[in-house]
């Protein structure tokens, strides 16, 4: 791996400044957020990953799509450099690559150009991102049920690690190989046993996987079961568990104007929400909180494994800290395993 | 880049009100570039959104044939803010079009074979497409069967057309409404039991579109008749808002009705417990 | 207590007082509790009641288009002194039939606020948050830190009147009278000494955090309305986009909703994402509700709702001047 002393760190990150907008984890009163530095003095990488997801620095919660007159309609431009997302850990670097399964195509017709997203593709396409390893994963993460790890670096164009003097770094991607070799930065191999053990404790910390291989299955068989009540009850449908959440990307979207002149934007949405199916009629297809909680349990762990062939989840751990009644998804995937399907339940899916 | 998100400008033409109430209108749309003219390419049972730019956008499905060049028809009802807003327009105001959008009715599959075309409602649209454009390749099917009902004979669309219709030997049309009204010479009674006296022959491909009632009791009696699920075709209707797939709004299980939709069998609704 | 607090569950269960009772069990997370259903006597042996039991749980009446409320027919309820103020509100508004809950009052020595743990954490991961007398110590991997139980306590908590519930069905240990409170409107006072430019800056500050999540209007049991005017759109009241002059209404409008019907539980301060000052607002209206008409929701379930009454003595001098 490449190695740099903690303290010439800066000197690396102002370099990327001079050719990317760089974006860092940031801190912003007790919480940790990313954001645009000016300087690398403001970037905060700490030990606990930052509470609001950086899938908003490519999919921002409200968007202009078009600004429209009497006689035209005009695409925002956009003049920015290329981004380059610093300190992101495993799980959001999975969640990004996963969104661009999304925004960069659709399932169906993947080389129809019209399903491909201009505002995400813009972003996303020159953008490079630096997956920092979690030498202190939390008890809410469980990112190793979905196969992931405190050090992986799928995904990842580079990973860097931090030790107790040094970062090191490693090109992943090609693109992450590339801009390391323009970096100037010195091979070392000196470090492999103080990672090793960086590593080893990081793994200790993590909480015990559930084996969630018969997931699918099982939810594609339980549509009707009457589990659903008991996993929904608490649930109050605020939406802050969608917003928080570096996978979810559901959306809106809304003219406003006034006298012929206006914009349309696109906003985040939630399927928790009691008008997201509310169609003007006034017939609302998920009109209880039951369905919209089992519509987001299915959405995340059954549809997307249909459509993609993964889950749409990393296991960050977000929704469990921010839920304000611990609606805990990982308490519902386990009673959903456990529970008994009697005979008569339902059609299967 | 393509920017799926942006609205072609058309012109509204012709508005036809299509019930004494004017709750039911239709409208013309003529395109206003000609390259959008030129590359815009759709088949029967596709929709669009339909913008009014400041208020909003709708989604309709198509009820002009790809056969009828220059221009695009929809049928409105107004509900909500967006199509009371739709409803204002006047002829040579300008809107704006996303499309075409969704999938379409397996014109190809139908080739040489019977078709069963049943409708209720304002839910007819995209079945004017498909029946013009088998009447326009109409050596390309066998019989033709339409069955189409509404409560009352105003709420029945395209009455003109209807009409001509009526009038064809190479196609057989069974209007209905549900309770008989003066004057009213055709059949009386919901669309499931005039489908089910009028018997339609089980191997013909069948599409069925109206509200979700007449779905629900109209499907029993054509799997009475002996239709297999894979024969018989529907167009689903839900709160779309980008039309491409990325919004998940319009999700039923792990289809969106907007890009793996409108269109399905009941071969494939059946394993979407959210479908009904 | 809890020993007889789950005695006193199983017996009306057992004696079918209620189909229903909602409680709290120990969450998934150091220093939280979360919202326990029990149907049977042995979902009673999960229950307890600490000072991490902050959310208000009466909201469950009312949420779903009052969804429970049509299942069960007599629903039980734990309930803290704001709780239980939300039932007395809820029966004054003709949403819930007094006869069909049953109120199960418990002592309440305040709540522990989520931000507060996390700043005596400095923003390090909580491992476990414990209580010895009047101390609360918060520890994590590297760190163990014990502050006085007030430091962490719910702001709502501090300055509470009524601790206890002042209507119920059952009260397991002896409730407290009005608890005399010093101060309950400083925070407000000290606002309104600065000048209208901070005061503005303040109030842009803090509401261009908010991410209309809508986290606090779905946790507040004041907050039932089928359709909320957020969701309205002829006419739309609001944009939709999280600019701050939009969320600063939108959060005016709701306090202005909530007017002379806040318990001031806390629930919305906690279950906010990004922290945003609520209570800024919230308190400054009911202080503005106690002056105008001396009134503090939800204590006498005779009375009729301050803002829905007219009363022809009532301070007019705003129409008058």
């Amino acid at each position: 791996m490449l190695k740099i002393k903690k303290e010439n760190i800066n000197t690396m990150i102002e370099m990327l400044m001079k050719d990317f907008l760089v974006y860092a984890p940031v801190k912003d009163g007790v919480r940790t957020a990313f954001k645009a530095i000016s300087s690398p003095d403001e970037i905060s990488l700490g030990s606990v990953k930052s509470e609001k997801s950086p899938k908003e620095i490519f999919f921002p919660q409200s968007e202009v799509l078009f600004e429209y007159s009497k006689d035209s309609v005009t695409v925002p431009e956009k003049n920015e450099k290329p981004y380059l997302l610093w300190g992101v850990r495993n799980c959001d670097v999975k969640s990004i690559r996963m969104l661009d399964k999304v925004f960069g195509n659709a399932h169906q017709s993947p080389d129809n150009s019209m399903f491909k997203d201009p505002y995400w593709k813009q972003r996303y396409d020159s953008s490079v991102i630096f997956n920092f390893a979690c030498n202190q994963p939390l008890t809410t993460c469980f990112c190793n049920w979905f196969g992931g790890d405190p050090f992986d670096e799928t995904g990842s164009d580079v990973f860097f690690i931090e030790t107790e003097t040094d970062f090191l770094f490693k090109g992943v991607s090609e693109k992450g190989i590339a801009l390391l070799n323009k970096s100037g930065l010195k091979e070392d191999a000196g470090d492999d046993n103080a990672v090793q053990k960086i590593r080893e404790e990081a793994q200790a910390r993590m909480q015990p996987a559930s084996d969630i291989t018969p997931l699918f299955e099982k939810l594609s068989k339980i549509w009707d079961a009457p589990v659903w009540t008991k996993v929904a009850s608490k649930c109050v449908n605020c939406g802050a568990c969608a917003f928080i959440c570096p996978t979810c990307h559901c959306f809106d979207v809304s003219d406003e104007g006034k006298n012929g002149k206006g914009r349309r934007v696109r906003l985040w949405d939630a399927c928790m929400f009691p008008i997201f199916t509310c169609e003007a009629s006034g017939h609302n297809p998920r009109g209880n909180s039951t369905q919209r909680v089992k519509q987001r349990v299915m959405h995340k762990f059954n549809y997307f494994m249909d459509n993609y062939g993964i889950h749409l989840c990393t296991g960050c751990g977000r929704c469990i800290a921010v839920c304000p009644v611990n609606f805990d998804i990982r308490e519902v995937i386990k009673e959903i395993l456990k529970y008994e399907i009697k005979d008569k339940v339902t059609a299967d899916v | 880049m393509c920017n799926g998100y942006l609205p072609i400008q058309m012109r509204v033409g012709n508005i036809l009100a299509e019930n004494p109430d004017k709750t039911l209108k239709t409208f013309d749309l003529s395109f206003i570039n000609d390259k959008d003219r030129d590359e815009f390419r759709y088949m029967p049972g596709q929709f669009c959104e339909f913008s009014i730019l400041g208020k909003g956008e709708s989604p309709f499905g198509i009820a002009s044939s790809p056969t009828e060049k220059d221009i695009l028809k929809f049928t409105v009802n107004r509900t909500g803010s967006v199509t009371r807003e739709i409803h204002y327009l006047q002829q040579g105001d300008i809107v704006g079009i996303r499309g075409p959008l969704g999938n379409w009715y397996p014109v190809e599959k139908f080739k040489g074979g019977d078709v069963v075309i049943i409708g209720g409602g304002f839910a007819f649209t995209t079945l004017r497409s498909l029946l013009v454009y088998t009447l326009e390749h109409r050596k390309d099917y066998g019989k033709i069967t339409v069955i189409y009902g509404a409560r009352n004979p105003d709420l029945l669309i395209y009455k003109e057309e209807l009409n001509e219709w009526d009038k064809r030997s190479d196609l057989s049309l069974h209007l209905t409404i549900d309770r008989s009204v003066e004057g009213w010479t055709k059949h009386c009674g919901f669309v499931p039991s005039i489908t089910k006296e009028v018997a339609p022959d089980p191997a013909s491909w069948a599409v069925v579109c109206g509200p979700p009632v007449m779905i629900k009791f109209t499907l029993p009696v054509l799997k009475g008749l002996g239709f297999a699920d894979d024969k018989i075709y529907t167009s689903l209707e839900r709160r779309m808002k980008c039309g491409i797939g990325k919004c998940g709004r319009c999700g039923i299980g792990s289809k969106y009705v907007c890009i793996d939709g409108p269109v399905f069998s009941f071969e494939e609704l059946k394993k979407i417990p959210e479908a009904f | 207590m809890l020993q007889d607090l789950k005695g006193a569950v199983r017996k009306i269960i057992e004696e079918k007082k209620a189909d229903l009772v909602i409680g709290w069990k120990q969450g998934t997370l150091p220093g939280t509790a979360t919202p326990l259903f029990i149907e049977t006597p042995e979902e009673v042996s999960e229950l307890i009641f600490d000072s991490t039991c902050r959310n208000n749980l009466t909201s469950y009446l009312t949420k779903d288009k009052r969804k429970l409320s049509k299942d069960y027919k007599k629903i039980g309820v734990i309930v803290k002194g704001c709780d239980a103020r939300s039932v007395v509100l809820y029966a004054v508004e003709n949403q819930i039939k007094r006869e069909n809950v049953f109120i199960i009052g418990v002592p309440c020595s305040g709540v522990y606020e989520k931000k507060k743990l996390r700043s005596v954490a400095g923003g390090r991961e909580i491992l476990s948050v414990r209580k010895s007398g009047i101390i609360v110590t918060v520890k994590g991997y590297d760190y163990e830190i014990s502050v006085p139980e007030k430091d962490v306590l719910s702001d709502s908590c501090i300055f509470c009147r009524y601790p206890d519930a002042r209507e119920y069905d059952i009260f397991i240990g002896e409730p407290r009278k009005e608890v005399e409170v010093d101060g309950e409107f400083s925070v407000i006072e000290d606002f309104a000494k600065k000048s209208a430019e901070e005061r503005w800056e303040y109030i842009k500050a803090e509401y261009s955090k908010c991410i209309r999540c809508y986290a606090c209007r779905n946790v507040c049991p004041s907050c039932y309305c089928n359709e909320c005017f957020v969701d309205q759109n002829s006419p739309k009241w609001i944009g939709k986009a999280p600019e701050t002059s939009d969320s600063i209404v939108f959060h005016l409008i709701r306090n202005i909703h909530i007017a002379g019907r806040c318990v001031d539980c806390g629930s919305c301060v906690t279950a906010c994402p990004v922290d945003v000052d609520l209570r800024i607002m919230n308190k400054k209206v009911e202080k503005e509700i106690k002056e105008r008409f001396n009134y503090t929701a939800g204590l006498d379930i005779n009375e009729k709702p301050v803002m829905a009454t007219f009363c022809e003595h009532e301070n007019q001098d705003f129409i008058m001047s």
